[in-house]
């Protein structure tokens, strides 16, 4: 049984995505599932969008995984490594082998390493010459970066660029507040995140995927969910039971 | 250098009040404004101006909970900048009593960047001026960026018992004020919100006055209670 090609698995995704920004969608849980995809359609293990905030450092928007180590490493990221690089001169930045780039990065390399990515790519998000954040791809095994798959990966960046500027043309005054909003949503996330962990006594990463399925299920925003669950005491209970519903039932 | 670090520059390492009027005083000089205030939204009992570049920029900033209106409480709601190039333009009717009152106070023009404090849109710092005009690209940009360092003082605001953070000299809230969005520190907000049942603002603060009084930093801090070695008292 063979798999469509890629161009067609890339092409479906993209017109999945692009549907996607024509309903009503959540920042978090699109770009999200933009990096799941590029798991999916590039040969990389992990992926996180990075977006730039008022004080010009990078900070993770949303990650393939939740895994604390592995978000630790995109945190690192924002500090030094490709996507600082990348984001700093808007164009893209591709190691093959961080092994040999030990001296240019002493700090992210070996946690890079030590987290079992050898090759690390970083794409610029760019809407109308200004230059978001970057989005960043571990690989497993070491290995350049094809022209398609860069390819694949600018398209996907773009469409997470189009996903937080919501229609409003790209200027200054209105990236900013949008990227401002995008990680403040993000921050809420966190937030339920770890309510939840509490409350539910979860892993952090499986709060996230019992916020998202109960999301998803109500047809509602993942942000306005996580903010109904931080500020609105009275509802608390109520909502903590019914995401419960979504952990798989212990036996 | 960048607009951030002549911020950090006029605010000096201070917290609190004093350091909400010192950004003020900065913003009225780097933006060309004729006066900056930044005001809390936060709830009934928390509202009000907290800081301001003097007496008349604290009098603008108050007609808006006087009044009930304004493009300050507006760029709360929204979250987004609210841009009144000119409250006399026949045109500019979103404040029928805000807008006739600070024309009497001869302001036209008035800049509301909504300030975020963990994650939640809590107050604004407002730019004010004589002059009807934009505020240009490298004006507007400056301001996101004292918006957005105004939020360590208004944590502290939001904190009724400021004495560890604003009375410690070492206190370290400026260079942690990165930390302040880190992963670990909002999920770690979020379990204390759960177990002492408090405001994600204000369990933020705690968590932040641990660190001070500890002496760690509050990822440390964030981090063992998330692992569950720490955990705070509800006092």
């Amino acid at each position: 049984m063979t798999e469509p090609p890629r161009e067609t698995r890339v092409l479906d995704a993209v017109v999945s995505l692009v549907d996607t920004l024509l309903e009503d969608f959540d920042v978090v849980d699109l770009l999200t599932e933009l990096t799941e995809r590029c798991a999916q359609l590039l040969d990389v293990a992990a992926a996180g969008f990075l977006l730039a905030d008022p004080l010009n450092q990078l900070r993770l928007l949303a990650a393939t995984t939740e895994q604390a180590r592995e978000l630790e490493l995109f945190q690192l990221q924002a500090d030094e490594g490709p996507c600082v690089e990348c984001y700093a001169s808007g164009q893209p930045v591709s190691i093959a082998d961080l092994r040999t780039a030990g001296d240019r990065w002493p700090r992210f390399v070996p946690a890079a390493l030590d987290a079992g990515f050898t090759a690390v790519h970083a794409v610029p998000m760019r809407a109308a010459g200004i230059v978001l954040g970057a989005l960043g791809l571990f690989g497993a095994r070491p290995g350049e970066l094809g022209d398609a798959d860069r390819l694949v990966a600018q398209t996907l960046a773009h469409i997470a660029c189009v996903a937080i500027l919501q229609e409003r043309a790209p200027t200054p005054a209105t990236v900013m507040p949008q990227l401002r909003s995008a990680l403040a949503s993000r921050v809420i996330v966190e937030q339920a995140k770890g309510l939840l962990r509490e409350s539910l006594d979860v892993s952090v990463e499986d709060a996230f995927l019992l916020l998202r399925a109960y999301s998803r299920a109500n047809g509602e925003h993942m942000t306005d969910v996580a903010r109904r669950l931080m500020t609105d005491r009275n509802a608390r209970p109520v909502v903590v039971s019914a995401i419960a519903e979504f952990a798989t039932p212990s036996t | 250098m960048a607009i951030h670090e002549q911020l950090l520059a006029a605010i000096d390492g201070r917290r609190g009040t004093e350091a909400a009027d010192r950004l003020c005083e900065a913003c009225v000089v780097l933006f060309d404004v004729d006066a900056a205030a930044i005001s809390l939204v936060f709830d009934g009992a928390n509202s009000g101006t907290l800081g301001s570049s003097g007496e008349p920029a604290r009098t603008y900033d108050e007609l808006q909970f006087l009044v009930g209106e304004g493009p300050c409480l507006d760029s709360v709601t929204l979250r987004a900048p609210v841009l009144v190039i000119d409250l006399a333009d026949r045109d500019e009717g979103r404040w029928p009593v805000y807008g006739p009152a600070m024309l009497d106070l001869q302001i036209r023009g008035v800049f509301a960047m909504p300030v975020v404090v963990a994650g939640e849109y809590v107050g604004a710092l407002d730019l004010f001026r004589i002059e009807p005009g934009q505020l240009d690209g490298e004006q507007f940009s400056g301001a996101v960026v004292a918006a957005e360092l105004a939020g360590a003082p208004l944590l502290d605001l939001l904190d009724g018992d400021l004495h560890a953070a604003a009375s410690d000299p070492l206190s370290n809230a400026w260079s942690d004020l990165n930390s302040l969005s880190r992963a670990e520190v909002s999920q770690a907000t979020g379990m204390l919100v759960a177990q002492l049942d408090i405001e994600p603002a204000e369990a933020l603060v705690r968590l932040r006055a641990h660190a001070y009084a500890t002496g760690r930093t509050s990822t440390d801090v964030a981090r063992d209670i998330l692992d569950r070695r720490l955990r705070l008292d509800a006092d």
